[in-house]
């Protein structure tokens, strides 16, 4: 049968085959909101416990924002299948999650909350963590950026006095994660706009 | 002259080609995903991709997602090796054409 085909013919399945594949890892994967949107529950989480409300305001926050980002990653994405690199990024996030849950959950209820700043270093140190972890897979140097700025807010939090913390904490959320991830959406949605996507 | 290989036929038919091309890059597809990039008719893609699972290239999960029905199709170890023996087998056809 094969002997038959001349070679356009079998150019054409090779090109049928790049295409497919190419198709297929397409990049899918929005992610720019996840990023504003835990960069906005972080904010509600510190200014509800700083009007003294902190058993309630990091975990129900938390969670929450946990719940809703797993709602609306259905609802965008839950046709679109899973690549082995979107898995990878989303246990790395996954696995932050719940370290910094049990970690600033415990430091919460203990008492050790009261040294503000060993809390931040921490929160800091594994953000920085998990953006590092996720530019080194994805070799997106604009994340290695990302996680730089956290890791020089833990080390910040470490050696600030009590007046700079805050504002310190304060910027990092707002250019780590508001800035970062509103920038990832406009990429993103001309990235969309030139591939012509419609959805997703 | 060395013999020229056979292409696997049931690899060849240009649909299932296009089915376990994408489903190489991919942990598992939806068949309406499947759909959406090959273009296929229900009726066409589901035979075609009931001829891969009878092949052992494919193999198929049915699950309910939220109360909805979900049929996901993944690329078995099989497939992969017959997709890769196929295309070493173009690439020397091609070797041979040209």
């Amino acid at each position: 049968m094969a002997n038959e085909m001349d070679g356009r013919e079998l150019a054409e399945r090779v090109r049928l085959i790049e295409s497919m594949m190419a198709e297929g890892r397409r990049k899918q994967e929005s992610w720019g909101w996840t990023f504003v949107l835990w960069g906005v529950a972080y904010y509600i989480a510190f200014f509800w416990s700083w009007l003294g409300r902190f058993a309630y305001a990091w975990p129900v926050t938390m969670i929450a924002a946990g719940v809703l980002t797993g709602v609306i990653f259905r609802r965008r994405h839950g046709r679109n299948p899973e690549t082995t690199l979107g898995r990878a990024i989303g246990s790395i996030w996954t696995a932050m999650g719940l370290s910094m849950f049990i970690v600033l959950c415990a430091m919460g209820y203990s008492g050790r909350y009261s040294n503000g700043h060993a809390m931040i270093a921490v929160f800091a140190g594994m953000l920085g963590l998990a953006n590092a972890a996720c530019s080194m897979t994805l070799r997106w140097r604009a994340q290695f950026i990302c996680a730089l700025l956290w890791w020089a807010t833990a080390v910040a939090a470490c050696y600030c006095g009590d007046a700079l913390l805050l504002p310190i904490f304060l910027a990092a959320l707002f250019f780590g994660q508001i800035v970062f991830g509103g920038g990832m959406m406009i990429a993103e949605s001309r990235r969309r706009k030139q591939s012509g996507a419609s959805h997703a | 002259m060395p013999e020229l290989p056979e292409l696997n036929p049931v690899i060849h038919g240009k649909l299932r080609l296009a089915l376990l091309s994408l489903l190489v890059g991919v942990d598992a597809a939806e068949f309406t995903w499947l759909r959406e990039k090959t273009g296929a008719t229900d009726g066409n893609l589901g035979a075609q991709l009931m001829k891969l699972e009878e092949a052992g290239y494919v193999s198929v999960e049915k699950k309910f997602m939220l109360r909805k029905p979900q049929t996901l199709y993944r690329m078995t170890e099989a497939g992969r090796a017959a997709l890769t023996e196929y295309v070493t087998a173009l690439k020397q056809l091609l070797g041979a054409a040209i």
